[in-house]
């Protein structure tokens, strides 16, 4: 057999066999490797090249030594999934830099870091000031996570008190032309709608590149042809205006009227108007 | 306008309100959402009941604007 045609064989075996263990192995990015996941991962690669390009060595050696690599980090993969003392051998163990808004100064000796490269793994995070950090923990992939003070943190929603509209997840229900049947059950709505709701914008599937539906049932579509412009859909927010503007003319009445029975009955309805309004407002905002 | 045409204004605003609501209430898929919308909807039903009371109220007041 000629030495290409052998190269080439050795090759196509090799890849194969690489691609199966580095999948049988986990699906990690580069940077979540611990040291041995590494090293196992290069020396994997660097038996595959070697036998590769030298067919004077054995196949059989490589398949085996190969296998060998491959048992040991896998074997040690799954202990440490089991067992919690080997995941702090294999993994290494997280080391706090900064608790209760102090700096360690042991944890840093020991971690090799010097202020200047703590500084930097703060301003990483956005953290310019050390007396703004509550607590920062350096992981075992050596990235610095922190977590500010309260007050440095950003707002949320829940401090300021305000209810938000659960908000699912819009489901995408056209794509280049074609109405996917199965996220549209999901949103359960049916091609019929679907049909209707084109009709409704004046657009033929056809020229949809894209249409999702969003939680409330609302189609926004993207058109082949950029030059014709698609209303977004207003349905809820005019229906919230319609709502308001219902309230302040109870409120208007309530007001302008001399007589006191109707002036109940206008007040009375206005603070209703008011109540819905005010429980149906995170949901129909926009 | 009279009071009693900006009354019956208000009137189909409510009844156009009640409408749009059931509308989300069909097309929407949450639990939540439909909660909020049943709460509403039957907070606008008690107030349009009383606005339609008081257009027959003042349709009686003033029957020469009656329509």
């Amino acid at each position: 057999m000629p030495e290409w045609i052998s190269i080439i064989i050795r090759s196509i075996i090799l890849i194969t066999v690489l691609f199966f263990f580095v999948k049988w192995l986990g699906a990690k990015q580069l940077s979540q490797l611990n040291i041995f996941e590494t090293i196992s991962g290069i020396v994997l690669g660097g038996i595959a090249a070697f036998h590769t390009v030298d067919p004077y060595n054995s196949f059989y050696y490589a398949l085996l030594a190969m296998f060998v690599w491959f048992i040991a980090a896998f074997t040690i993969e799954k202990l440490s999934l089991k067992s919690k003392r080997m995941r702090d051998f294999t993994d290494g163990k997280s080391t706090v830099f900064i608790q209760n808004g102090k700096i360690m100064e042991e944890n840093l000796k020991k971690e090799g870091y010097s202020t200047d490269d703590l500084l930097e793994k703060l301003r990483n995070n956005n953290q310019f000031l050390v007396s703004d950090v509550e607590f920062a923990v350096l992981e075992p992939t050596g990235e610095l996570n922190v977590l500010p003070k309260k007050e440095n943190q950003p707002i949320t929603l829940k401090d300021l008190n305000i209810t938000p509209a659960p908000a699912k997840e819009p489901q995408t229900v056209i794509a280049d032309g074609n109405i996917l049947l199965e996220p549209l059950a999901n949103a359960s709505l049916n091609p019929t709608w679907l049909e209707a709701e084109l009709e409704k914008q004046n657009v033929t599937i056809d020229n949809v590149f894209l249409g999702q539906v969003d939680h409330q049932g609302q189609l926004f579509l993207d058109l082949y042809d950029d030059h014709i412009t698609v209303p977004e859909p207003a349905q809820s927010a005019l229906l919230l205006a319609s709502m308001k503007k219902c309230q302040a003319d109870l409120e208007l009445f309530a007001l302008a009227t001399d007589n006191p029975a109707s002036k109940e009955v206008y007040d009375r309805n206005q603070k209703r108007m008011q109540e819905a309004v005010n429980r149906m407002e995170p949901y129909l905002k926009s | 306008m009279t009071v009693g045409s900006q009354v019956k204004t208000c009137y189909a605003t409510l009844k156009s309100i009640e409408a749009g609501l059931d509308l989300l209430y069909a097309a929407s898929m949450e639990q939540d959402l439909k909660a909020a919308i049943e709460e509403a909807s039957q907070l606008i039903k008690e107030t349009r009941h009383d606005i339609h009371q008081q257009v027959i109220h003042i349709d009686k007041q003033e029957p020469q604007y009656k329509s």
